[in-house]
């Protein structure tokens, strides 16, 4: 009881403006998914009252729509995250599955129906993680390194040896999946705007890795490998299978996260998606995780993305300038640092 | 739940070691060519205490270890429960009841308080698979029942702090409910009081007691003979790979002890007779820091060794960062042989000669990967500086060997890691660091924290020969007997404030503890 009391007289000596300062850092600090969602109420704030236009339930759809993919890979990468380690493969493991399966199943099963497809994308992505997670696991190197490797390895691979042609005549199930809609609204401007089914793969998908991460002893196991891994194994946690776990999953969201991708968008493009790695990473730091391991919560990841969402893709709707947007997240990322940075040095 | 009392639990015991836990018969280990452990007997009965000391490398990790199952032992029997267990490991030994705590404690710093004591249970249930459903009661249930034991709340609130939010001593009591929380025979506890205060080490030792009266056996591994002697039971001292006493701690005296450990007579009393003040070097006016301490005055005359001691909040962890210019402070003057320093960083103060052996030397005193020379040298980079600006190689090795050589290091070769080194050893090699760069104030935090009997006694020798040539001496430390033994005055702190000076002589290290303890509120119960 005393330590506590002490270190509240002693903040108590400091000005005022550093004590709402430090106090909020705190409460920050005690509740991190309320820093994206601070972030996301004041860009909403700001864009509305210069755009009023922004205000409408299309928007909503907009985000959400533009959530999926970027969502499944940040639940992957705050899975990685949470254990200690850094993935940034997941895009190559996207491209790589999504355009094998797409044309394996034109070229030799066109009949086939989705469920099976995306059952084929999930076993290619979780195969690939696993060979991350080997590698990780064999080579002892920082899974960073082992990732920006395979990365380019599992890249130069489809290149090479599978395509690099633009793929249009995706299966016909695949692009019937694309167009399943929950709801449709017209917006201000006249246009329809729908909101796809498959928002609710995301759904389906935070709701596992919700419960695999407060739920299970491997979501423990994940957090204690993360916090210090060394300990972790002496208190008897198999540290080896708990990093072929997350790999596996990150891989196994990314396929999933292909083959929706060629899904929305009716195409299989070889050169899609490589470059967004870090912007998935922003997204599951400004939620709360700690880039070091060891923390991070799927509500905090989801809120991340819809900022990264809100910033880069419905700004441009409201009539801001793209070049903004890039300041913009840099600027968020840097708060993000601020706060949570500073606190993990005076806890040290 | 806590431990059954033992005897229920064998009905097969036979011969005269009835009611031993764990019987340890003639216990071999080797490392390669090294012989650590040369025969080791020993019998722990339930609800008895044991010391073990010994100098550092002296096989007491090693016994441990091979205790808790982590290093298999080379020959011999592990007999437990009176049944001799042939396939010894880690988990095994957990399964057995018997716990660690390990000195850096193994707790998971981002899990909360409930997560750390009760997982392993949970692990264990499920024989180490992961796939699992996550039990939250069976979690909480246990984690309450150990905090019981150990007397921490069960509040929601602490059972979900995260544990690096809680004081270290908090944290000491958290890896001891995890201990307890299987069914312990034995828990040993590694240097447990190395970051303790007094009334903390009181705290511990209460629990200890309750432990002991539910039959369960603890063992101690530690450097600290006062409190061996506070607590009492059984003292196992180990020298060289061989347990040389096991016999009731009353019965052995410091210095009996000291030549156990060591094969030689160690010095107990002080290690010169206190100076009367000379020149004066530093003085402290008026100094403050927001938050930490204000108000501190004091003066010490070169030669002089002034010692600084209070309980772990009272601010005297502060004033050395202060005038170390680590953490500097707020207010106030700090002059040095007259000239007024202003010191910002590190840097300033080193260059005004002041030199600073920061209390945890393993985070912010050695680069623990690199080479005894490197550390050595850190120093006096501009000394050795040749030609081009180069270091000079040939000169910086010769000054490491000739400090290896006058501060008895113990080390196979100047290229070797300073992490391979004991940490009296390491010590050595931080505080020649500082020697190198001549200073005319040494401030030591801490200087034989988990250092051993043989190596303290090389180090007060160092620290005194200093202060002979004329160098001021500051050093902090919560060791009464050492401050006794090395300073000319102690100043005790409490609350911020610098309570009182005493000279050392005729101070008896009751009377010095009665100074520190009293009038701070803040020395009863367990700090949250």
């Amino acid at each position: 009881m005393t330590a506590i009391s002490d270190t509240n007289t002693k903040t108590m000596d400091i000005s005022d403006s550093a004590n709402v300062y430090q106090k909020l850092q705190q409460w920050l600090v005690n509740h991190p998914i309320m820093f994206p969602l601070l972030l996301i109420i004041i860009v909403c704030l700001v864009v509305g009252t210069i755009a009023p236009s922004f205000w409408q339930m299309a928007n909503v759809f907009d985000i959400l729509r533009a959530s999926v993919i970027r969502g499944l890979f940040a639940l992957g990468v705050l899975v990685v995250l949470a254990a200690g380690g850094l993935e940034v493969s997941f895009t190559s493991v996207a491209a790589l599955v999504m355009y094998s399966v797409t044309m394996l199943v034109t070229n030799y099963m066109p009949e086939l129906g989705f469920f099976p497809i995306m059952v084929m994308g999930a076993i290619g992505g979780t195969l690939l993680g696993v060979v991350n997670g080997l590698l990780v696991n064999t080579l002892k190197a920082p899974s960073l390194i082992v990732t920006i490797g395979t990365q380019y390895a599992f890249r130069g691979f489809l290149l090479t040896f599978i395509g690099t042609a633009l793929f249009m005549n995706i299966p016909a199930s695949m692009e019937q999946f694309g167009q399943i809609t929950l709801v449709t609204l017209t917006n201000d401007a006249g246009f329809e705007v729908k909101l796809p089914a498959y928002v609710l793969v995301l759904l389906a998908a935070a709701l596992l890795t919700w419960f695999i991460l407060n739920h299970t002893l491997m979501g423990r196991a994940i957090y204690a490998t993360g916090g210090n891994p060394d300990i972790a194994e002496r208190l008897g946690f198999k540290v080896p299978q708990v990093q072929l776990f997350v790999f596996a999953y990150a891989g196994f969201l990314a396929g999933i996260a292909g083959i929706l991708h060629v899904s929305s968008n009716r195409l299989a493009n070889p050169f899609d998606l490589a470059g967004t790695e870090l912007a998935v990473i922003a997204a599951v730091v400004l939620g709360g995780a700690r880039i070091t391991g060891g923390s991070g919560s799927v509500g905090g990841t989801m809120l991340g993305v819809i900022l990264i969402t809100l910033v880069s893709n419905v700004l441009i709707l409201v009539g801001i300038p793209s070049t903004w947007q890039t300041a913009i997240l840099g600027s968020f990322i840097l708060i993000a640092g601020l706060f949570f940075c500073f606190t993990d040095k005076k806890q040290a | 739940m806590a431990a059954q009392p033992i005897e229920q639990a064998l009905p097969t015991t036979r011969d005269s070691s009835a009611t031993a836990f764990i019987e340890l018969h003639e216990i071999h280990k080797r490392f390669g060519g090294v012989h650590a452990l040369k025969g080791v007997s020993l019998n722990i009965e339930p609800g008895q205490i044991y010391h073990l000391l010994g100098e550092n490398g002296c096989g007491k990790s090693t016994l441990i270890k091979v205790i808790a199952g982590a290093h298999p032992a080379s020959s011999g029997h592990l007999k437990v429960n009176g049944e001799t267990v042939s396939d010894f490991s880690s988990i095994k030994a957990l399964s057995l009841g018997i716990e660690t705590v390990y000195q850096d404690l193994s707790l998971l710093p981002n899990l909360t308080v409930a997560e750390n004591i009760g997982l392993s249970q949970q692990l264990v249930k499920s024989n180490g698979k992961l796939y699992r459903k996550l039990d939250s009661a069976a979690l909480i249930q246990t984690a309450k029942q150990a905090l019981r034991i150990v007397e921490l709340p069960v509040t929601p609130t602490f059972l979900n702090t995260q544990v690096d939010r809680l004081p270290i001593a908090t944290r000491q009591l958290v890896a001891i409910a995890r201990a307890v929380a299987g069914s312990a025979g034995l828990v040993i506890m590694d240097e447990p009081t190395t970051a303790l205060t007094k009334s903390e080490v009181d705290n511990l030792i209460a629990v200890v007691r309750k432990l002991q009266a539910e039959g369960v056996a603890v063992l101690f591994v530690t450097h600290k003979l006062d409190e061996c002697k506070e607590i009492g039971g059984i003292g196992l001292v180990m020298r060289d790979g061989e347990l040389v006493c096991q016999c009731d701690i009353a019965d052995l005296s410091k210095q009996r002890i000291g030549y156990l450990m060591t094969g030689r007579e160690i010095e107990q009393g002080r290690y010169r007779a206190p100076q009367q003040a000379g020149e004066r070097l530093l003085t402290v006016n008026q100094l403050g820091k927001t938050g930490a301490f204000s108000n501190v005055n004091f003066s010490l005359a070169k030669g002089e060794i002034l010692g600084i001691t209070g309980l772990l909040d009272s601010g005297r962890n502060e004033l050395p960062k202060a005038l170390a210019g680590v953490e500097p402070a707020s207010e106030g003057t700090i002059q040095l042989n007259g000239r007024l320093l202003s010191l910002h960083q590190v840097d300033d103060a080193v260059k005004a000669g002041i030199g600073y052996v920061p209390e945890d030397r393993l985070t912010e005193g050695l680069f623990l990967d690199k080479p005894i020379l490197d550390n050595a040298v850190m120093g006096i980079l501009d000394k050795l500086r040749g030609q081009l600006g180069l270091i000079d190689k040939h000169r910086a090795t010769e000054h490491t060997e000739n400090m290896v050589n006058d501060l008895a290091v113990v080390a196979s070769d100047v290229k070797a890691p300073v992490k391979s080194l004991s940490g009296g050893n390491q010590q050595k090699v931080l505080i020649g660091r500082w020697l190198a760069t001549d200073p005319q104030l040494l401030i030591l935090h801490g200087p034989t924290v988990g250092v051993d009997v043989g190596s303290k006694d090389t180090i007060y020798r160092i620290i005194q020969q200093q202060a002979e040539s004329g160098m001021g001496v500051i050093i902090i430390s919560d060791d009464l007997p050492e401050l006794i033994q090395n300073c000319d005055r102690i100043a005790v702190m409490s609350d911020g404030r610098m309570k009182t000076i005493v000279p050392v002589e005729e101070l008896t290290e009751q009377q010095l503890y009665t100074h520190i303890a009293s009038g701070n509120k803040a020395t009863q119960g367990v700090a949250l």
